[in-house]
Formats: C-alpha cells, structure tokens, sequence
C-alpha cells in the first residue's frame, strides 16, 4: 500500500520513458526529464547554483534549470561512473550522439558520435569490466563507455535496441545486459555472449530489474510482465501502453513489487509472482515516467510517478498504523459480491445443462476437427500455411476467430463468410512472419444457418516453429554458406525433431546419414539439414537469421 | 449539498427490467422498509434487512416476465400494496404476499407501462393507452408512436382524471378522458417519467435518452422549468425518484442511468455528487429507508439483479494498527453460507457436465442451450454525430466478434477496457470491419462508439460470448440507415430554399412508410393511422433539414441538402426495383439550395479550422514559452490567448475526432450530387 506524500506541478512537459533521478552534487536527488525544443530539465528544489555553459536558470522563483541540448533527445539516465561512486552524471542520448555531464560542475565530461543514435542508456557495472560504463543501445548496436569516454565495450545484437537493463540474471554475482529490441526478442549478453534469449509479441519497450534474476518488461502492444531467468512468470494485457516500469518494495517484505505507468494515466503495482494488483492510482495525463528517490531529504525513499503534463507525484509505502485504516472498508463487500458472482454463475451453467431446449440446437455429437498443412498452389494467394476447420455434420461454421499474438496484424484473426456461403468447413490462411511457435487459440461458432445463437467450440493448436518450410520436391542447389556442428544424439532423435518442428504431410524417416532440404514459403531460399553419423550436424542456408535461429535449436 | 454514500449489496435475484423494484412505505417516519422486486423469470419477492441478512417475507413462483412493479392503495392511506405486470396481466398483492387482484386486460399488445393511483389503473402497451376504474374499461387512445410511460397528475390535487404519456416521437401527450388535450414537444424522445407535486398543478421530471429535464404540467398549459444537459457524457437514464436525501426537508430528484452512475439533483439547484455504483445499467432505483433506521439511503437494482444500497450510513470499520481488518462476525457467516452453497453447486455442476459429455457420445442427443439475455442498445449521439453500442450480459463477456458490411469507424472510448484487435478484412465476402473485443475479467457491460457514413448503408452484426459453460455466442444485428445521422423533429424552418423529390407509383401507404422506415431512424415500426404521413427529420451534423410527406401512390421529400435527397433518391429506387414496384421519380433542383447549405456549413467548417489551427500552434507556442523564459509580452495577443485556453482547446479537438474530415466529405459529396441532379456527371 503506497500514500502519496507530495505532487507537484513542473509545468513543463515531459517527454516519455525519459525521466531520471541523479544526485549530480552526491546528497540530493534532482529529478531530472528531457522536454520539449531538445532540452533537458534538471527540477532543483534543494540547492541553486546553476548558470553558464549550457545550463539557463528560468527565473529567479524556480526550482528549475534547463539544459540545451539543441538536438531531438532519445534518452536521458543518470549515474554515477567514477569508482568512487559519491556524485551522479548525466547521460542525455540523441539520434546522433551521447553526451557525458557534469551538472555540478557544468562541463561536458565526454561526446561521442553515434552514428547508430541513442535510444537506452543504462548505466553500472557489467560482468568483469573493472570500471563503470555508460552502455549506449542503438540500431543493432551495444557500446559502453567509462568515465574517460573510452569505448570499453561494444558488441552487436539483432535489431534496433528499445531497451536496456543491467541485472544479475545468472545470479553469480555479476551484472549481465538485458537488451530489449525492435524484433520482439528480449536478449541476455555476459559481456558479448549471449546466454538468454526468449521471444515476445511485440517490440519490447521496458525491461527493470527486479529481486533475485527476476526482471519485468513492457511490451509495444500493452502488454506487461514478469520473467524469472528465462521462464515467464505471468503477462497482463491492456488496452493502453505501459510507458515505464519500475520494481519498488511498497509492502515492505524485502521483494520488489513492479510498478507500471499507462498511456492513460494509470500507475499500478503487481506483485511480482502472480501479477496480481496490490495497489493502484490515476494521474490527469499519460505517465511519462517512474523513478524513486529521497526526494524530501528524510531519509525515505520515495516512488516518484511524473506524468507528461508535468505533473509529479510522490509515494511512501505505508506505516504499519497507517495500514489497517487504508484497508479498503469495501473488502468484505468485495468478498462477498465475488462469491456471490460465482455463485450466479454456477447456477447460471445449471440452469444451461436443464434447459436443453429452445435455441441453437445442433447434434450433441458434433465435434470440430482442425488441420494445419502446408498450401503452395492456392490461387490468388501466395504459398502459406492453411488451418481447415469443419464440423462432423452439417451443422455450419458461421464465423472462426483466433487469438495468437505475434502472427496477425492485432491479437487476433477473424474468417467470416458471407450468409450465402456458409458450410461446414473453412480454410483460414496463416502467414507467420517469424520462425516462432505460436498457440493458435482457435474459437470457432457453430450452428444452423438461420440461428442467432451458436454453440462455441474453443481448441487450441499449436503452429511449430519451421511451419514456413516445405521439403524440396524437385533438385535444387545447395546453398553456398553453412554452419557446422556436433551434437551428442542419435540421428533418429534430429529427425524427431524435424518432424516435431516443421510441418510435414508424411513423417521423416531416415537411416544412415541425414540429409533433409526445406525450402522457405517466404521466399528466403533452401536449407539443408545435414547429419553424419558421427554427430557432425550442417546447416546450409544462405538466411544467416534461420542458420542462427535453427542451429540454436 | 455534500452527500457522502457508501455501497452495500443486499441480495441478488434475475434479470430485471426497468422499473420492476420499489420499496413499501413504513408508517413510521424512517423505519427500515421492505423492498418489493420483481425479475424477468416472473417471481416477485419483497424482503426486509436484518442485521445485514436478507430476510425474504414473500415469493411468488415463477412465471412470464414482470414488466413494471407499482405501489398503489386506497386514496389517502398508504400505498402498500403491490401492483405488477406481467404479459397482458395485472396482478395486485398486499404487503403480506397473498394476491387480492388478478386481472386479465386481454389486451393484444403485452403492458410496457403501468401507473396505479387508488382504483384507478392505467396501462400502456406499445401504442394504445388504457384507462381502468376498479378493473372496468373507461377509457382508450391510440397513439402514432411507441408509448415509454404512462402516468396520471394526483387526483387529490387536480379533481379530473390526466394522464400524461411519454411517447417515443418526442412528444409529451395530455390527455383528457379518451381525447388529447395538447401536446407538449421536448428535445429527446422521453423515456421515462416521475412526479414531484406541487400546488396547482405538477411538476414533472422527464428524461430523455441522457439528460433530464423537468416540466410543470397542469390542464391548460405546460412550461419547461428547468433541463440538465448531459455534458459529461454519461449513459442513457433508465430511472427515477424523488426523495429527500439531503435531510433539507425539500425533495431531491435521483437518477439512474444504464453505465451504473447514479446522480442526485437538488430541484433549487443544479450541482450534485455523482456516486459511481457497478458498470452495470441501473433499472430500478427508490430512495428510502432499508438498512438501518434512521439513515437515508438511494436503494438501486441493476440490470443483473443486483439490488444495492447507497446508504448515509457511515461504514467506517473500527480498525486499529495491524495488517487485517477482523471480518465482521455476520459478514464471516455470510461467507461461510456462500462458501457452502458454492461447493454444493458445484458438485452439482460437475454431474451435470460429466452427463453433458456423455449425452456428446450418443448419436441421437442434441444439444440446446437456452438464448441467454442480453440487455443492448444502438444510439444516436446528437453531440458527436455519432452511434454508441451498449452491450450488457448477466455473466462476465469473454469476448465480442463486431462484423460489419458497410465501412464505419470505431472509436475508443474511456470506459471500456476491452482490448480491441481489428482483423484484416475480405470485403468481398461481405466484411468492412472485423474487430474483436476481449474482456477483462468480470466485464458484464461493454460499450462502443460508431461512427456511420451517411448514404453508406446494412447492418452491424455484435456476436457476443459470455463466460459461461457450455460455450455459446449469440448475434445481435442492428441497422446502420442510409440517413443515420437524422433524427426526429417537430419544427421546420420554412424559409430555407428546398430541393423536392417526387415518387408517383402503384404503391400503398404501407409501402412507402416501410421504405421511409428503412431509411430513416426513429420512426414507428407500424404504420401510423390516418391517409398522409408527415415526418420532419434534421442532421444532426449538418443541422440541415428533411421533410417527409407521403401517402398512398405518392411521396414528396424535400430537404436543403442535395445530398440527403440523392441518398434518399438512390436507396428508394432501389428498394421499389425490389419488390418489382414501378415508380417515377422526378426531381426539382432548387439553385439556391446550395449556396445557402454551404452558408450553413461555413461557420461550422470555419470554427473548425481554426480550431485545428490553434490545436496545431499550441505545442510551437509552449515550445516558444520555454525557450525565452517567463515573459510573454512579445506575443500577440491571439497566441496568449491560444497559450491560456490550450487545454479547454485541446479537449474540444479531442472531443470530436476527425470532424474537420467529415465536413470535408460532405462538402464534396454536396459537390458531386449537386452536378449529378443537374445531368452533367
């Protein structure tokens, strides 16, 4: 349970995920946002002394500096980089540079040109680079400066980056870079390598660390979740975008509750095992960003929630005196209503099973059968997976909807027939654009042709990972480039794994060597998957992204 | 006036309809009161509170659908007796349940309204209104539109017997005995109707699909006393009642509309807290006495059934330091109940099911799941010209498959927080939009905003899926007109210059009005009696207007707008050519029509223009603000004045989304119609 201990109006505003808090004199915390016209605000209410270089007073009565910076800013983060660690810096990213600053001095520390732009800062200690970094993420590229602004690492990753966090993932000690990219991948790197990698939905937006490897993320499409080393925890989904997360202990029990910040103004905390809402408010606008700090001076940290609009507001968790009057006085109301909700409900589904009569009848015994195959020579439509739906009788499929994320332009993909077109059968046609498996949560209504109310059959299937390849029918070359490896497995076992990972009308089967050719439906050319006895695996393609991708598998 | 409420949940029974709850009055001052509900499975049941516990004191069996609940006794004694209604039947019921009165109106159309006032009965069907004395026939009208409510002026106050009816073509009727005295026009077509007496005559609170207005109506002469726009977009109003909540000794009027708000006005003033309930519609509310003695409360039922006080109680737990709240020692037997009742249900449940996929096996079983019911509306909003969609189910919705075969627009709105996901679309087989909705946990009420076309015209199919085993959607399919931005009035402005379209043909009366009814919303689905029709009809957009006149073999229509006429022109042959009807349609073109449409459009097209421009500017000018610091005194006075007014106009852009893109089209549409009339396109 938070209490809002103070708001603030900035009237300026803010722009969002760009908000930091940096105590740039080493005592007080300075909430710190770029806003509009390429500038950086620095809110100061404890100490004035701010003027010259790039900093401008606004006037006399306000707590607030500008820094100008005269170019679009991206990304704002503040920390410290010296092994001391006493007072913070500020790092403002553009499109094409990252600046090093020094707020209380009022000098530049360091520029560097970055022709990838600048689109997350994140700033600490990463694996066993002795000194600090400042890790800059653009457009498929990760490079982290020290204090000097030398360029003590850099590496490579797969899209442009959208988010960065540094956690201890493995739980050894050591920091690792969490980086969340364009390409709907959320990727772990100790140092250069990467350890992790799991696929999402959606761009990934936000990534905070949490307790104990945990860490949270926020995805383009609403989505918000938590992921414990590799394997999700759980994953909300909202109407609005979650601009910033942020993981906070609001119940005092030493584990971080994650704390999110809507499009709608909306911030919420989730505990961080269930996902379940422990507490919520409102601000008048969209949230721009979250961060804490002691921003009183009284030695408690605050949660400091700023909306777009310039408004700030300030939480505390609650003392325990103040916890049993903040206890909802609805909650056994609460309690009661969702029993008896439950209660209705039950009775509701009684009453179904009675009153077999009346409306949208059809044979209990209908059932509804699916197929996924493999169409290359559908007319009008290029080659792509087909999922046949029909029903054991005539009864007619009026309309099949499928919620799958990641595959369709929303969430989901709806077939429906004209009135005068309607049976018991239905193709729908799936073109996967990634080489992911996705659940195809198939919804399909069913009844006469005439009803008004139909029965709804739910079945879920599963769409394997390669479902865009095809065996190659006739002789094709083979592709020039490979990847070559060992595996300890017998071959029958990669052949059970083609056969449970790529969509084949006839089992694989194969004594001796292995050699199998797919040809892409995307038009990405062959690839040939080829075993020796001995373990020796190649993978020919000339799709570097699928020979990654397969050779991972 | 400062009213501080709470919430407390008292029982929960079927689906009701609007206006089935009341509660019985008490002799003594501030007594808890019982409360009289009936629900649409036909069982009317009337219960008492003790210490929180529900006691029901009667329950009839079930039965057809209750339609109206009143109250009702001897002239000067308390009305304590109950009246419902229930198909063409009125039953009555004393305050102990035993059943005094049950007549047989054998009525054709099944009672939609009903007002009981000593013996006097009063009932309203769809359009005949009847007048009972001690259950005989006195009088009768017929009304040309559908009548919402009924009531009667009190009889202590006005000595001859006047009912009002709130009929759905906007009208209030008087009536005296059989005949109409007069007929008083209000903005909206009324949907209900509540009494706050007054010397001399009365006052009566009308409602209006979303706003209320309040009316003084005696025997000769009407009068508007005051209205309450609905500025902050709230959801249609379902019910009404007058009582003091505000212990000032002066009624209050308390209102309950069908997104779950309830609003309190006081009748000298007009500023009321507006205490939120559940999202579900209210159908019935009372202020009274239930709880607890002494404090006041609004008693509401809503459309699942739920029946809740919003008491004066002070609720406050006696809670000290610590982490929990103790649960009351009631509350803690309450749940327990629940909780039993829950895992008897069940078992219950889980036999049925395993007896379910049995049945599945066997070749001949057929399974049927009864159409469960579902509350909707489809409205006009005259503020944004455009349509709102109201679903609402008993149980959660998992999720709603919107199917449309004519583009529309969807808009978002607040209070939904469905998440939407749009689907590509075949438009050759039919679809212009497919979107789903899927709900959030224990959404029982869902809401939608359209946006229509005008002149692009079929049907929005909604099919619905609640959460509920065994799985079944239902399809809810409701009309997008040709002229869907029209609605109904009484007034013509006779001095604009009107462009005519003539239609000559062997057809009936019955005929034309049922092509007229395709096209244009708000009129009655029955043609109306007498030999010629006259409906005046005004865009809600455009503020321009059409006039409707027909009659057997001919029609005349004449509107300012060419565009109305050529939809109206296009969608009418095409409907005759149909049913293989022969028409000659001839036209007359008047020039000055459309100079004089346009000059309707300016000031509008203008405001909005200037609008978008000044929107436009306010993010360089802040921009500005910041860069020089403070002092603004370079600036022109319009771009201070832009800077001042950024968020009142920020809100006002926002409000109407692509307005500015609408006009456009219609200007253009006026454009290409305007040279199609005359031949040269």
């Amino acid at each position: 349970m938070l209490v809002p201990v103070f708001t603030l109006k900035l009237n300026h505003k803010i722009n969002p995920r760009m908000v930091t808090v940096g105590k740039y004199d080493g005592i007080h915390p300075n909430l710190t946002a770029a806003t509009t016209a390429g500038k950086v605000f620095i809110h100061n209410p404890h100490s004035r002394n701010l003027s010259g270089g790039r900093a401008s007073e606004l006037s006399l009565d306000s707590d607030i500096s500008l820094l100008s910076i005269n170019k679009g800013i991206s990304a704002v983060a503040a920390g410290s980089l010296d092994p001391v660690g006493v007072s913070d810096m500020l790092l403002v990213g553009t499109q094409t540079d990252l600046l090093a600053y020094d707020v209380q001095n009022n000098t530049d520390v360091f520029y560097k040109e970055a022709p990838d732009g600048v689109n997350a800062i994140a700033i600490g200690k990463l694996g066993s680079i002795d000194s600090k970094l400042a890790i800059s993420g653009g457009n498929c590229a990760l490079q982290g400066y020290d204090i000097e602004g030398n360029d003590l690492f850099w590496t490579v990753t797969g899209d442009n980056v959208c988010s960065l966090a540094l956690s201890d993932f493995a739980g050894e000690g050591i920091s690792e870079l969490i980086v969340g990219s364009e390409d709907y991948d959320i990727r772990v790197f100790r140092e250069d390598e990467i350890i992790a990698e799991m696929t999402e939905t959606e761009a990934i937006t936000a990534l905070c660390p949490m307790t104990a490897g945990r860490f949270g993320y926020a995805l383009a499409n609403g989505t918000v979740g938590v992921y414990n080393k590799t394997s999700r925890y759980w994953r909300i989904k909202s109407k609005n975008q979650a601009v910033s997360i942020h993981s906070f202990d609001l119940n005092g029990d030493g584990v971080d509750e994650l704390i999110t910040g809507w499009t709608n103004g909306k911030i919420d905390a989730r505990s961080d095992r269930t996902g379940e809402v422990v507490f919520k408010d409102n601000m008048s606008s969209s949230v721009a960003g979250i961060v804490e700090g002691d921003y009183r001076s009284n030695g408690n940290t605050e949660l400091i929630c700023c909306s777009v609009e310039g408004e700030v507001k300030g939480f505390l968790p609650a003392t325990q005196e103040q916890k049993g009057n903040l206890m909802d006085v609805n909650i056994e109301q609460e309690k009661v209503r969702e029993m008896s909700q439950r209660k209705q409900n039950l009775l509701l589904e009684l009453k179904n099973y009675e009153e077999n009569a009346k409306m949208g009848i059809i044979p209990a015994n209908t059932q509804l059968q699916t197929s996924l195959s493999i169409r290359l020579d559908a007319e009008g439509q290029e080659p792509h997976v087909d999922l046949f739906v029909c029903t054991t009788n005539d009864t007619v499929l009026r309309a099949v909807l499928i919620f799958a994320e990641g595959i369709f332009e929303g969430e989901s993909h709806v077939v429906h027939p004209n009135l005068n077109q309607l049976n018991n059968t239905l193709h729908v046609p799936i073109y996967p654009p990634k080489d992911v498996p996705v659940d195809l949560h198939i919804k399909a209504f069913v009844g006469c042709k005439s009803s008004t109310q139909f029965h709804v059959f739910e079945l879920t299937r599963q769409l394997p990972r390669f479902s865009m390849y095809t065996p190659c029918t006739e002789q094709v070359p083979e592709p020039k480039s490979s990847v070559t490896f060992t595996v300890n497995e017998r071959v029958q076992r990669i052949v059970l794994w083609i056969n449970q990972h790529f969509l084949l009308n006839n089992e694989l089967t194969c004594d001796g060597d292995l050699n199998a050719g797919f040809m892409s439906l995307r038009g990405s050319g062959p690839i040939f998957i080829q075993m020796k006895s001995g373990g020796q695996v190649t993978l020919r393609t000339d799709d570097m992204d699928l020979a990654g991708t397969s050779s991972r598998q | 006036m400062e009213l501080n409420l709470t919430r407390v949940d008292y029982m929960q029974v079927g689906v009701t309809s609007p206006r089935t709850m009341k509660l019985l009055p008490e002799k003594k001052h501030k007594a808890p009161q019982r409360v009289a509900v009936a629900d649409q499975t036909g069982v009317l049941q009337c219960f008492n509170m003790k210490k929180g516990e529900a006691q029901v004191a009667f329950k009839t069996l079930p039965g057809t659908k209750i339609t109206r609940v009143e109250l009702g006794g001897a002239l000067g004694s308390p009305s304590d007796k109950v009246f419902i209604a229930t198909g063409s039947e009125v039953r009555g019921f004393t305050k102990k349940g035993k059943q005094f009165l049950g007549y047989d109106t054998n009525l054709t159309e099944s009672i939609k309204t009903m007002w009981v006032s000593g013996s006097h009965l009063f009932l309203g069907g769809n359009y005949i209104f009847n007048h009972y004395i001690d259950c005989k026939d006195e009088d009768y009208y017929l009304c040309s539109d559908r009548i919402n409510d009924v009531l009667c002026l009190p009889m202590d106050r006005i000595q001859e017997v006047t009912p009002v009816l709130a009929c759905q073509d906007r009208v209030l009727r008087v009536l005296n005995k059989s005949n109409m005295l007069y007929e008083f026009e209000v903005t909206g077509p009324p949907q209900s109707l509540a009494l706050f007496s007054e010397e001399g005559g009365s006052q009566i609170s009308v409602t209006i699909n979303n706003q209320t207005i309040v009316v003084y109506l005696n025997r000769t002469t009407p009068s508007l006393r005051w209205g309450v726009p609905n500025d902050k977009r709230l959801g249609g109003i379902l019910c009404m009642d007058n009582f003091d909540m505000s212990g000032d000794g002066i009624e209050d009027l308390i209102v309950g509309r069908d997104d779950g708000t309830i609003e309190v006005f006081g009748y000298d003033e007009a500023d009321e807290p507006i205490p939120k309930l559940v999202c579900e519609s209210i159908s019935s509310l009372q202020g009274g006495v239930v709880a607890s003695q002494g404090y006041e409360e609004i008693v509401a039922c809503t459309y699942a059934g739920w029946i809740q006080g919003l008491t004066t109680e002070p609720q406050q737990k006696k809670a000290g330091p610590g982490d929990m709240v103790p649960l009351g020692a009631d509350t803690q037997n309450k749940l327990s109940t629940l909780k039993s009742e829950i895992d008897t249900l069940q078992a219950k449940v889980l036999q049925e099911r395993d007896k379910y996929h049995i049945a599945a096996m066997s070749d001949k079983a057929i399974s049927a799941v009864p159409q469960f019911d579902v509350n909707d509306k489809f409205s006009l909003n005259r503020d944004d010209a455009s349509y709102i969609l109201s679903i609402e189910v008993k149980a959660a919705i998992d999720n709603v498959l919107l199917q449309s075969d004519v583009p529309i627009d969807l808009l978002d709105t607040e209070k939904n927080s469905a998440v939407v996901s749009y689907s590509s679309c075949d438009t050759e087989n039919g679809n212009f939009l497919l979107a789903t909705y899927r709900c959030q946990a224990n959404t029982t009420r869902l809401e939608l905003k359209i946006r229509s076309i005008e002149g692009q015209y079929g049907t929005l199919q909604a099919y619905i899926t609640p959460r509920l085993q065994p799985k079944t959607c239902q399809v809810r399919q409701y009309k997008i007109k040709p002229l869907s931005l029209h609605q109904r009035t009484h007034v013509l402005d006779d001095t604009r210059p009107m462009n005519t379209l003539k239609l000559t043909g062997q057809f009936s009366l019955a005929e034309i009005h049922s092509w007229v009814s395709y096209c244009l919303p708000e009129i009655p689905e029955r043609t109306p009696p007498g030999d010629s029709i006259n409906f005046y009809f005004l865009s809600t957009f455009l503020d321009t207007q059409l006039d409707c006149l027909y009659k057997k073999g001919e029609g005349t229509f004449r509107s300012d707008n060419i565009s109305t006429i050529s939809i109206l022109k296009d969608v009418l042959s095409k409907e005759a050519t149909r049913r293989k009807i022969n028409l000659n349609i001839s036209y007359e073109l008047e020039e000055n029509s459309i100079p004089d449409t346009l000059r309707r459009i300016h000031p509008k097209l203008e405001y909005q223009l200037l609008l978008a421009k000044k929107v436009q500017l306010i993010d360089a000018l802040k921009e500005l603000q910041i860069h020089e610091g403070g002092g603004l005194d370079f600036m022109s006075p319009e771009y201070r004045q832009i800077l001042e007014e950024s968020e009142t106009l920020k809100d006002e852009y926002k409000k109407q989304p692509c307005h500015l893109e609408r006009l456009y089209g219609m200007i253009t549409d006026l454009f290409i119609d305007k040279f199609k009339f005359k031949g040269t396109m």
